[in-house]
């Protein structure tokens, strides 16, 4: 769905995006993480057409976004994180508005668009008195008004309060699972990116750190939660006897290549340990993300 | 398709309360203006430059004479203000206020996109002076009960004439579409400023920096023999239709030489538009 070659991007001496290829399957939700100043807005922006990148070409659905604007993007939606509108308008008069800088609108379409969002109420009231949530919805429904094969939200959750960002959530699954849309989800949060999406790049300074599905890298790797009472020194222990790879805070570890947890109970048993929790737990996107972020433990 | 684009852009213009504000400000300048003819000295500096002249003042104290005083006065006091700061707005408004990024999300072209928005400004430069001829002529018939003969006097222009009522309606007319067509070039100078990377209100204040430095040089008498090459020397050619012989060759190369400044403005604003990045 998307192709992204070689692009890069300079502001004056910051490297905004450094040499990145990336390519987005059809009809999945991918997820575009990294810290502030990372480069995604940036990315974004130039798979939009609106950053001119200095060297490489984006692609969406095989159409070059600089050459070939208008194929590229007749079938993308987009949201950014504080959606703009014109405030004096109605969110009716708005959508149409949006509307016409693809096709022309047909009503039918647009009511069918706003009941989804759950506008009905209020689409005809000047955009000014629209609630944050609100405008959220105003935006997603002018990006599904071109009935989009594409849609790339830029942290769409920003600002909204937790029932808004579950709301926001489902929404974009159901666009995904029942309207098969491509989602490309850019976002600060973690836990929604783990929920949504199935696939994920991580960027940092410009350059592309990771990108695929973060659950099967070190799958047969298994993490611990082990907690005794002499709890230094079986750390120091059980990483000399290469059962364990490394300790994290609170008595997370992660197990050496080809141990498990039986051997790990017994190993601490038989060495007169007393054992107060010694369970598997699941690795989050979150701990995926930190490791690739701050290689070698630190988590700030 | 285009038609619509460029409607919608009409409506953008025209439905924010500030244009309404605009609008009835002028009227309220042209009421300014009527008031402060009546003041004594006023009313005496014109029957003089009447009376001196052969003419009976009382024949062109009419709603058509009143009309053009107001015009221009208008013109000088907000016309130029307020088009710098439609054409300053219309595209860095939409930067600073993030609907441009909204817009080209679309797959609209950015040559197209700013084509519109030039139209846009463009007619709305036209109906602003258009509205301007029309309300002035009210306000003047309003307040004389009759259209009257008109006078116009124009020292910078050595302009000094007078038409029976029907000429002189049907010059008004002509002057005002004079008006509508080169009052475009304050627009598309904003329009260029606005293109640029500044905000609304640095281009509105770049316009009118342009423009004032313009007329005060045009006047200096160094530069007399250079007059034609500035703005406001062309500008003032639809003042010109009020001569016995009206010089279209003159008004023609004015018009001429505004097209083409134009154009250059659109160019220019067009290639900063076009090879700008555009980001929150």
């Amino acid at each position: 769905m998307i192709t992204i070659r070689g692009v890069s991007k300079r502001f004056g001496s910051r490297l905004a995006v450094a040499d990145l290829t990336l390519t987005v399957p059809r009809g999945i939700v991918f997820g575009l993480l990294g810290h502030n100043g990372a480069g995604k807005s940036t990315l974004i922006g130039m798979l939009l057409g609106q950053v001119i990148p200095d060297t490489g070409e984006l692609r969406i659905n095989g159409w070059n976004v600089f050459t070939h604007r208008r194929r590229a993007l007749e079938r993308v939606g987009a949201i950014f994180e504080t959606p703009a509108f014109y405030e004096y308008l109605s969110g009716w008069r708005n959508l149409l508005i949006f509307c016409e800088y693809t096709a022309p609108a047909r009503p039918k379409r647009i009511q069918e668009v706003v009941r989804l969002v759950g506008l009905e109420a209020r689409i005809h009231d000047p955009v000014s008195t629209y609630s944050h949530g609100m405008r959220q919805r105003l935006a997603l429904a002018q990006a599904l008004l071109p009935e989009p094969e594409l849609l790339i939200l830029d942290e769409p959750s920003e600002g909204l309060d937790p029932e808004g960002i579950h709301e926001m959530r489902n929404l974009i699954l159901r666009l995904n699972q029942e309207w098969g849309l491509t989602i490309l989800f850019s976002s600060h949060l973690l836990s929604e990116v783990q929920q949504l999406c199935s696939e994920l790049a991580v960027m940092r300074e410009g350059r592309l750190l990771f990108a695929g599905d973060w659950r099967t890298v070190d799958a047969q790797r298994q993490w611990l939660c082990i907690r005794v009472d002499r709890q230094a020194e079986a750390e120091e222990a059980l990483l000399a006897a290469g059962l364990v790879d490394e300790f994290e805070y609170d008595g997370r570890a992660r197990l050496a290549p080809g141990a498990d947890i039986a051997w790990v109970a017994e190993w601490l048993l038989a060495r007169g340990f007393r054992v107060v929790a010694l369970h598997p737990i699941e690795r989050t996107l979150e701990d995926f993300y930190l490791e690739l972020i701050h290689p070698g433990g630190g988590t700030t | 398709m285009f038609g619509r684009q460029l409607r919608h852009e009409l409506l953008k213009l025209f439905a924010r309360k500030r244009t309404y504000i605009g609008f009835g400000a002028f009227v309220g300048l042209q009421v300014l203006i009527l008031a402060l003819l009546q003041l004594p000295r006023a009313r005496h500096a014109f029957d003089k430059l009447l009376t001196a002249n052969g003419y009976w003042p009382e024949d062109y104290y009419g709603g058509l004479t009143l009309a053009m005083l107001i015009i221009e006065f208008s013109i000088f006091l907000m016309g130029a203000l307020y088009l710098a700061l439609v054409g300053g707005d219309v595209v860095a408004k939409e930067i600073e206020d993030g609907t441009m990024r909204m817009v080209l999300s679309r797959p609209i072209s950015r040559l197209r996109l700013l084509t519109i928005k030039w139209l846009a400004c463009a007619i709305y430069t036209a109906v602003l002076m258009v509205y301007l001829g029309i309300t002035s002529l009210l306000a003047g018939v309003l307040y004389r009960g009759r259209l009257g003969q008109l006078f116009v006097f124009v020292p910078m222009e050595n302009l000094f004439a007078v038409f029976p009522t029907t000429d002189g309606l049907g010059r008004y007319a002509m002057a005002i579409g004079m008006l509508a067509v080169v009052m475009q070039i304050i627009t598309a100078l904003a329009f260029m400023f606005s293109c640029c990377k500044m905000k609304p209100a640095a281009a509105t204040i770049l316009t009118l920096t342009v423009m004032f430095t313009d007329f005060v040089l045009r006047n200096v008498p160094f530069f007399q023999s250079f007059k034609h090459y500035f703005i406001t020397h062309h500008t003032a050619s639809w003042v010109r239709v009020y001569h016995d012989v009206i010089p279209w060759w003159g008004i023609g190369e004015s018009v001429v030489y505004l097209a083409a400044l134009a154009a250059t403005f659109w160019v220019v604003g067009a290639m900063a538009f076009c090879l700008r990045d555009f980001k929150s």
